[in-house]
């Protein structure tokens, strides 16, 4: 059957992504390496190949050389529903490309698709759907109240008003997993680093809202790019630290490209400044951790960005910790399972991945999984509890840094620290 | 019969016939080439952008925009490395599976080597034709070795991946129609090349056909050849010889 219109469009796919689906060999190393695609048991169609496949299909029978000569071949609504809800059970954690032997962008595909059908009118899956009223409105994706965002700063924490360096907490640690910022405050306190906030003008650092194909509604990642750039500029800064990896991979990568143009300052990750402070020698740590420490890379860190070293670095300065490797590490490490909105949208896929990322560092007996993202915290400690395995500690390096520090990560040192970390689970 | 490309005694037959085939296989070829570009044009000029109307100049535009923008990727590569090391090498494949590099290899450099001699060929009888005063005899002796070994490298390697879709579970369970006619293109390809080089130097894989046919069965090679080697290129699997190329390139050796 044939009709005057395509069936789907090319809505934010470039050039060159449509020829890259041309470029897929079938090798299958994406299906051998995607943790969603394991994690699912093997569902046909939640394999990245075949989504490639598939939607090499849709494309040709739209705009390929029958469709330009004879006219675009329809297919079924039901079919194309069927690859979006497939197409979200994904992570965009990236590992398929970095394992594409035709050296695809995937993630970028991925995301592109999202959002081309997203607009027309097939995503998101699940509570992924709130997150644009939730951010726009209230530039959190957890309906907090902005003049809130500094409500965690303990008294004992100084904050300049104006500094060089700014740190961008973020929603997650900012609102829920308190202790990530607590740790950094103190840190950077201790460490004799004059810093500013931007409190309430910090806002969302729109991730979410890109890694969900929903970037184009309202414009809203542009908007929070821009207000926290123009903030952070405004406080005098010519550095910003982030502890949260997701905001990291946002103001790296996605606010240039939202923007247009290159960022007035430097972003780093909180643990890159420290293994830049240790290499001037001036972190003097106090305390021993005797445990074996193993170090769960995040993606958003990681494979999109490159930083590897960093948190290696730190962990191997603290004294006392025995750094294991799990098997799949660095540009080959397996998801913890939350990011790409998975974790908001379909939460038992995320616990599925998660739980065999904590097998991976069960499997080499570690004390502690390490990581250096709050959403790889939260998907992780699910999956340890999914485990039952109570005797790993899941813990971000920023807070084992305090703690080599000897510092609390209570608002109050008094108060034991379970009491001030809520569960997150809008990740 | 005179030559392994079908230069006969009665040369103006079939070197007439091959000229006006290749020719056709050149005009396919570039026609599906249209089509791709076109289809891939209908893509947008850039992340967020509106698609474009399906001017090929859209693709070629995006394609050298991207090629000059710095790349987020902590494994960017330059040009060169890539074209190097990730197109000529495969040093991906090489990366994640040798023996499977050593398929693609040996299938690649085989393939590229023996189009590369039979153009060869054909240019060397095109200036014997002008005049010019070159033996194609001698040449094709001298470059009969070579025929005759990547000829064998190439069916190494198409044996190495028929062996794989047959035989192991996996990847006979994932194979499509899509991989299975470029298989079997390269080894129609391969069956009649050997069928017709052992006609000509009567050896046993010429299956003890008379002499006689030598010029017709090396003809259907040619026809065969041209039609999967080049017009069928833009409209099957095969068109990932310019697409992972030009894939590795525009993301920089890939992620």
């Amino acid at each position: 059957m044939t009709k005057e219109q395509p069936s789907v469009n090319t809505q934010n796919l470039t050039a060159v992504q449509l020829m890259e689906l041309d470029a897929c060999t079938r090798c299958g190393q994406c299906d051998e390496w995607c943790p969603t695609y394991e994690g699912s048991g093997y569902e046909p169609g939640i394999s990245p190949r075949f989504k490639v496949r598939r939607w090499k299909e849709y494309i040709d029978r739209s705009f390929g050389f029958r469709a330009q000569l004879f006219g675009p071949k329809e297919f079924t609504d039901e079919e194309l529903q069927q690859f979006n809800d497939d197409l979200y059970h994904c992570t965009t954690c990236g590992r398929c490309a970095t394992n594409c032997e035709s050296g695809m962008n995937l993630v970028e595909l991925w995301e592109s698709l999202r959002a081309n059908l997203v607009k027309r009118g097939n995503g998101p899956v699940g509570k992924q759907g709130l997150f644009p009223k939730l951010i726009g409105e209230y530039k959190n994706p957890y309906m907090k109240d902005q003049e809130a965002r500094l409500d965690w700063v303990p008294k004992d924490v100084e904050i300049e008003d104006k500094a060089e360096i700014v740190y961008y907490t973020g929603c997650t640690a900012g609102y829920n997993q308190l202790a990530v910022a607590i740790g950094t405050a103190r840190i950077l306190n201790k460490l004799g680093i004059k810093f500013t906030m931007l409190g309430e003008d910090e806002w969302c650092c729109g991730s979410a809202l890109i890694r969900t194909g929903q970037a184009h509604i309202d414009d809203n990642p542009k908007k929070l790019a821009r207000h926290n750039v123009d903030a952070i500029v405004e406080k005098g800064a010519k550095r910003v630290v982030m502890a949260c990896s997701g905001c990291f991979r946002a103001a790296t990568i996605d606010w240039p490209r939202q923007l247009g143009e290159e960022l007035p300052f430097e972003v780093l990750h909180m643990t890159e400044f420290l293994a830049e402070l240790i290499d001037e020698g001036k972190i003097n740590w106090e305390k021993s951790i005797d445990k074996k420490v193993t170090y769960h890379d995040p993606c958003h860190l990681g494979r999109h960005i490159g930083v590897f070293e960093a948190p290696r670095k730190v962990l191997s300065d603290i004294p006392g910790i025995e750094l294991v490797e799990m098997n799949e590490v660095k540009d080959k490490q397996r998801c913890c399972g939350a990011g790409g909105g998975v974790k908001a949208g379909l939460p038992d896929l995320a616990l599925s991945v998660g739980t065999a990322r904590v097998k991976d560092a069960l499997e080499v007996n570690a004390d502690i999984l390490s990581s250096a993202c709050p959403f790889c915290k939260r998907n992780l400690s699910d999956g340890r509890d999914e485990l039952n395995a109570s005797d790993l500690e899941v813990e971000d390096v920023v807070i084992l840094s305090a703690r080599a520090l000897d510092l609390s990560v209570e608002p109050d040192p008094e108060e034991p620290q379970e009491e001030t970390e809520e569960q997150n689970n809008e990740a | 019969m005179e030559y392994f490309s079908g230069f006969t005694p009665e040369w103006k037959i079939t070197f007439g016939q091959m000229m006006v085939l290749s020719t056709i296989a050149i005009l396919i070829f570039l026609y599906g080439m249209y089509l791709n570009l076109k289809k891939w044009s209908y893509g947008s000029e850039g992340y967020g952008l509106e698609p474009s109307n399906g001017n090929v100049l859209a693709f070629i535009k995006t394609f050298i925009i991207q090629l000059g923008q710095a790349s987020h990727a902590p494994h960017a590569q330059p040009l060169w490395k890539v074209i190097i090391l990730d197109i000529l090498l495969q040093r991906r494949i090489w990366r994640k599976h040798p023996i499977r590099w050593f398929m693609h290899m040996a299938i690649f450099v085989g393939w590229m080597t023996l189009f590369l001699l039979s153009v060869a060929m054909f240019v060397v009888e095109l200036m014997h034709l002008a005049g010019i005063n070159v033996d194609p005899m001698a040449f094709r002796e001298s470059a009969q070795w070579a025929f005759h070994w990547f000829s064998i490298l190439l069916t190494v390697g198409v044996l190495i991946a028929i062996f794989r879709r047959i035989f192991i579970p996996k990847i006979r369970e994932a194979t499509i129609a899509y991989d299975t006619i470029l298989l079997a293109g390269l080894t129609l390809i391969i069956v009649t090349g050997f069928v017709a080089n052992g006609i000509r130097i009567d050896q046993v894989w010429g299956l003890g056909i008379d002499p006689f046919y030598a010029p017709i069965v090396a003809l259907f090679h040619s026809v065969i050849s041209l039609l999967f080697c080049i017009a069928y290129i833009p409209f099957s699997k095969y068109i990932h010889v310019i697409a992972t190329p030009l894939a590795l390139i525009a993301n920089k050796g890939g992620e």
